[in-house]
C-alpha cells in the first residue's frame, strides 16, 4: 500500500487556526441564531414538511397537551414547568416555563431528548416526522407601555 | 480513475470497515449527552481520513459514496441518504483541500472535516424540512465537532503510527 505524502501526526500551530476558525463560526452562528427576545408573549409555531399547521400561546397547553401526526409518527407536545420552580403548577412570573415533546414514537427520540424550549427562536426538530416546533415573538414592544402607575 | 485489483480490494475492505464503524457508533449514542438531531461521534470518518492520505482523494470519495449508499440501503432509510451524502461530501471536499496545506496535521484536517460534515447535515435538514429552524443547532454541532474531529484525528494518528511499524505501507 504505497502511501501518498505522509500526514503530520503531531498537532501543529496551523491546527490551532482551524480550531479557531471552527470556534469563531460556532460563536458567529450562535450570535445570530440564539439572540432571542424575552420570554414574554411567546407564540409556538408547529410546522410539518415546511408548512405551518398550528400556532398557539404556550399557556394554551396548560389544560392538556396537543398531539400531531405526520409521516407515520405521533408526537405529543406539552407545557413544561421550569425546574427552578418545581412547585409551580401554572406559568411562573418569569415566563420561564416552556414547551417540550413529551412523547414520540419516532426511532431517534431526539425530539424528546431535546427537552424544554423556553426562549424565542428555540426549536425542537423531529427529522423522522419532519416536524418543527418553534417559539416566536417575545421581543418587547419598544413603543409599548412599560408600566401603568396610580 | 483506473483501480488495480489490489486498490479495488482495499477500497472494498475500507468500505466494509466504514459501514461497521457506522453501525458500531449506534451503540454509543452521543445524542443522549448532547440531545441534538444528527449529533454523532463520526467513527466512519476515521476510514475517510485514512483513505484520503493512504490512497488519495479519488479512492476516498469512492469509499465515501459506497458507504453512504450501502448504509442507507441496509438501514432501509433512503431519507438518510441526503443527510449522509451532503455531510460526507462537504467533509470530503474540506478535508481534501485542507490535506494539501502542508502545515496542517491530521488533527486539523479531521476537525475541519467534522465541522464541514455538520454544516452539510444542517443544510440537508434545512432542505428536507423546508425551514431554517435546524440552523439553531449549528453552533452546538460545530462545538461538538471540535471534540469528535479531534478524536477521529487521534484515532487516525494512532493508526498511521501503527502502520509505520509494519511493512504494509511499502509499495
Amino acid at each position: 500500500m504505497p502511501m501518498k505524502p505522509p500526514p503530520k501526526l503531531r498537532p501543529t500551530a496551523w491546527d490551532g487556526l482551524v480550531v479557531l476558525c471552527v470556534a469563531a463560526l460556532a460563536l458567529g452562528t450562535a450570535f445570530f441564531q440564539w439572540r432571542g427576545g424575552t420570554s414574554q408573549a411567546l407564540t409556538a409555531v408547529v410546522s410539518v414538511d415546511g408548512t405551518e399547521v398550528d400556532r398557539f400561546a404556550p399557556a394554551d397547553l396548560a389544560a392538556s397537551p396537543r398531539t400531531y401526526e405526520h409521516n407515520g409518527y405521533t408526537l405529543e407536545v406539552a407545557l413544561s414547568i421550569d425546574y427552578e420552580h418545581p412547585a409551580s403548577s401554572v406559568l411562573p412570573p418569569s415566563g420561564k416555563s416552556g414547551l417540550c415533546v413529551v412523547r414520540s414514537d419516532c426511532p431517534t427520540q431526539d425530539c424528546v431528548h431535546t427537552g424544554t424550549i423556553t426562549e424565542s427562536g428555540q426549536s425542537i426538530v423531529c427529522l423522522p416526522a419532519r416536524f418543527i416546533l418553534c417559539l416566536e415573538g417575545g421581543t418587547p414592544d419598544p413603543d409599548g407601555v412599560d408600566a401603568v402607575l396610580g | 480513475m483506473k483501480l488495480t485489483p489490489r486498490q479495488l480490494t482495499l477500497c472494498a475492505l475500507l468500505t466494509a470497515m466504514a459501514l461497521a464503524l457506522s453501525y458500531l457508533e449506534n451503540l454509543f449514542p452521543l445524542s443522549l449527552a448532547v440531545p441534538i438531531p444528527g449529533v454523532k461521534l463520526g467513527l466512519a470518518n476515521i476510514v475517510t481520513v485514512f483513505a484520503l492520505y493512504a490512497l488519495g482523494p479519488g479512492e476516498a470519495l469512492l469509499i465515501l459514496l459506497a458507504r453512504c449508499f450501502l448504509g442507507s440501503l441496509f438501514a432501509g432509510n433512503m431519507n438518510a441518504l441526503l443527510f449522509s451524502l451532503l455531510g460526507g461530501l462537504c467533509a470530503m471536499g474540506t478535508m481534501a483541500l485542507l490535506s494539501r496545506r502542508r502545515g496542517l496535521s491530521i488533527y486539523g484536517v479531521s476537525i475541519g472535516g467534522a465541522a464541514a460534515h455538520n454544516c452539510g447535515q444542517i443544510a440537508a435538514a434545512a432542505l428536507s424540512l423546508g425551514s431554517a429552524a435546524p440552523l439553531y443547532y449549528l453552533p452546538v454541532l460545530l462545538a461538538v465537532s471540535l471534540l469528535t474531529g479531534g478524536l477521529t484525528g487521534l484515532a487516525c494518528a494512532c493508526l498511521f503510527r501503527g502502520l509505520r511499524r509494519t511493512n504494509l505501507t511499502k509499495g
